[in-house]
């Protein structure tokens, strides 16, 4: 039940009402209907929702090497337009397993240009 | 690394020209119990495979050291994700991977290159004889053939099983249901059915397709070696998704199997496919569907498990000439808990099925095998597929043994019995021993006809009964050997004439004054 509320609350701030409006509001609704105590619950699931619509929202771009980062921005441009994001909004995380390249994640698309997807898969088509 | 294959990473290296795909995706944020939930993946569609990235913040080298890619279907699409099944090892999905879309059905590789191959529920090669070369791709699901390219069943599918082809014929594109309680030989049956169709012309010989669903893979592998003993394994696929395979690949099996058989039906030929046994399938869609968190219905089973069975069995049909003239003949087996036909499961698959043999456990411990209680079991369809040769010596079989069945019960009181009874339950005793065979030694439909009209025409009335199993092998020993061209021309012209009747008589004369010992006493 908490979940629905934590829902609603949600929708709520994203058509743009103030926080303490809302929340305010979900608490005199609670109120009305005699389940005040289960506020806090609510409260952890709206916390739990905005984890999850963070995560989602969050674009993070993986370099083997830091220096590689800035070339990387510059690589992707389109991209960044496409996905009608900055180059700011990005999140910049090292990850040394991709050997070279680059790897951009989020908004449920992947660009992969790391050395290491390349490598894999010569070595796969190699292989089998 | 062989230098074969370092020359062949070198060249591809060289050949590289970069280029950056978006790729559409979604991450894990649950999984257990082959079930995976993921956020993301909004434009999944049904059915849909879907790769797990597992190589993401692990060294090249781990990744190389990966056994081939994971898969995953995608079952249920959601508000806010997508819930999908894993077709392979639970223990390698974790938290946070990602989950590539692959925009492409599930679809399991069909052809001739498959034949006398072992397969599991994805369509991969497990016999180790390496993999396929030329293969084409068919959707595991696919919407069954309309009326309007459908034909009536008019070819027989010999069984090789004198009970069967005579009182409960199968047709080629029929359903006909094999149900029993565990033990009474309900596999023997499918077995059979295969080793039999090698006595077909290689030019009309059905494929065969043994799916095997949550069996012991000791079991599969002795069916296995059997049919290749017999040499049937060339014209027989084996989907195997054993007791120890994920339920997805359980639940999946039998759709593969027929995906693999509609390759051979679309281009006109027949297909003979097992299912052994969608009772087990529906167990693993039961697990399926309640770790999917989809509303239990009765036994817990979810509200779509008919539509499971019947859009798997509709599959199964016969084509008419436009469309090739393919069949594809399916034979499911279900199992029944201590007799009872009324379960929920067995229930379903009978009204969806052309027909059923049921195998009862009381005739196999009495030594009668098959134990197909004839009495309670039927062929919809079939008897417009039996041969007229066939038809001409079963027809009455049927009735005496149902007779036989009624009369049974007074066999104690068989001094008090007047002569017209006791002539009918001799004559039924008999006719049981008649239609009695071994298992893996199915009969050619000619030599079946034979015996049955020897049967028919009261020639193992002077039999005593106990030799009777022994009196017809000997018979069916001296046709073969002496009567081999009326045994063709049965064959040839699949009918009964009336000159073939007095060759048959005559043989049976012959063997009667040849064999006057096997005739002795009663």
């Amino acid at each position: 039940m908490e979940h629905s509320y934590a829902q609603a609350l949600w929708q709520m701030v994203e058509k743009g009402m103030k926080p303490k409006e809302v929340v305010a509001k979900i608490r005199e609704v609670l109120e009305k209907r005699g389940r005040l105590s289960i506020l806090p619950k609510v409260g952890r699931a709206f916390a739990r929702i905005a984890a999850r619509e963070g995560a989602r929202r969050a674009v993070v771009l993986s370099v083997a090497r830091e220096k590689d980062a800035a070339g990387a921005k510059r690589e992707m441009k389109d991209i960044f337009r496409e996905m009608g994001i900055e180059a700011g909004d990005v999140e910049v995380r090292l990850d040394e397993t991709l050997i070279g390249g680059w790897r951009l994640e989020g908004r449920e698309r992947l660009h992969d240009a790391s050395y290491k997807k390349y490598l894999l898969s010569v070595y796969n088509r190699a292989t089998t | 690394m062989s230098n074969a294959v370092v020359e062949k990473i070198i060249k591809e290296i060289e050949a590289h020209v970069p280029s950056v795909e978006s790729e559409h995706v979604g991450r894990v944020t649950s999984v257990g119990d082959g079930v995976v939930a993921i956020d993301g993946l909004s434009k999944a569609v049904m059915s849909e495979i879907i790769l797990f990235e597992e190589g993401k913040g692990k060294p090249l080298a781990k990744s190389m050291e990966a056994q081939g890619e994971l898969y995953g279907v995608i079952l249920n699409l959601e508000e806010d994700g997508v819930r999908a099944a894993i077709l392979g090892d639970t223990a390698r999905v974790e938290e946070g991977m990602t989950v590539k879309s692959t925009g492409r059905i599930l679809s399991v590789p069909s052809g001739e290159e498959l034949l006398g191959r072992v397969v599991n529920a994805l369509g991969e090669p497990i016999d180790g004889k390496g993999p396929f070369k030329k293969t084409t791709f068919m959707p595991v699901e696919r919407q069954a053939s309309g009326v309007m390219d459908r034909k009536s069943v008019s070819v027989p599918v010999q069984t090789g099983i004198k009970a069967i082809d005579a009182m409960i014929p199968i047709g080629r594109g029929q359903r006909e249901l094999i149900i029993g309680d565990r033990g009474t030989g309900k596999t023997t049956i499918a077995v059979d059915t295969i080793i039999s169709q090698r006595n077909e012309p290689q030019s009309s010989r059905p494929i065969c397709i043994y799916v095997a669903i949550g069996q012991k893979e000791s079991k599969t592998a002795r069916i296995v070696e059997q049919l290749r003993k017999e040499n049937a394994i060339e014209y027989t696929i084996v989907v195997d998704a054993p007791a120890s395979a994920p339920a997805a690949l359980q639940y999946l099996a039998p759709f593969s199997g027929a995906a693999i058989g509609e390759y051979f039906m679309d281009r006109g030929k027949d297909v003979v496919i097992i299912y052994d046994d969608l009772s087990k399938q529906a167990v693993a869609y039961r697990q399926l569907s309640l770790l999917l968190r989809r509303p239990p219905g009765r036994e817990a089973y979810p509200g779509d498990i008919f539509y499971l069975h019947s859009r798997l069995l509709e599959r199964a049909c016969r084509l008419n000439e436009e469309k090739g003239g393919g069949s594809i003949t399916a034979l499911p087996i279900i199992e029944t808990q201590e007799g009872d036909v009324s379960g929920y499961i067995p229930t379903n698959v009978i009204s969806i099925t052309d027909g059923q043999m049921f195998l009862v456990t009381d005739l196999f411990n009495k030594g009668i095998r098959p134990a197909i209680d004839v009495g309670i079991s039927v062929s919809r369809v079939g008897s417009a597929a039996q041969t007229k040769a066939m038809k001409a010596v079963a027809g009455g079989i049927k009735l005496e043994l149902a007779q036989f069945r009624e009369l049974e019960a007074f066999m104690q009181f068989a001094s008090d019995l007047d002569k017209a009874t006791a002539d009918r339950i001799e004559s039924g005793r008999r006719m049981v021993e008649v239609l009695k065979q071994k298992n893996g030694a199915p009969i050619p439909m000619e030599l079946q006809v034979a015996i049955l009209y020897a049967a028919s025409a009261k020639f193992f009335a002077d039999v005593p009964v106990a030799k009777v199993t022994a009196v017809e092998a000997h018979l069916a020993e001296f046709l073969d050997g002496q009567y081999a061209k009326t045994l063709a021309a049965i064959k040839k012209t699949a009918v009964l004439s009336d000159e073939l009747k007095k060759e048959l008589t005559k043989a049976l004369e012959e063997f009667r004054l040849a064999h006057p010992e096997l005739f002795a006493s009663k």
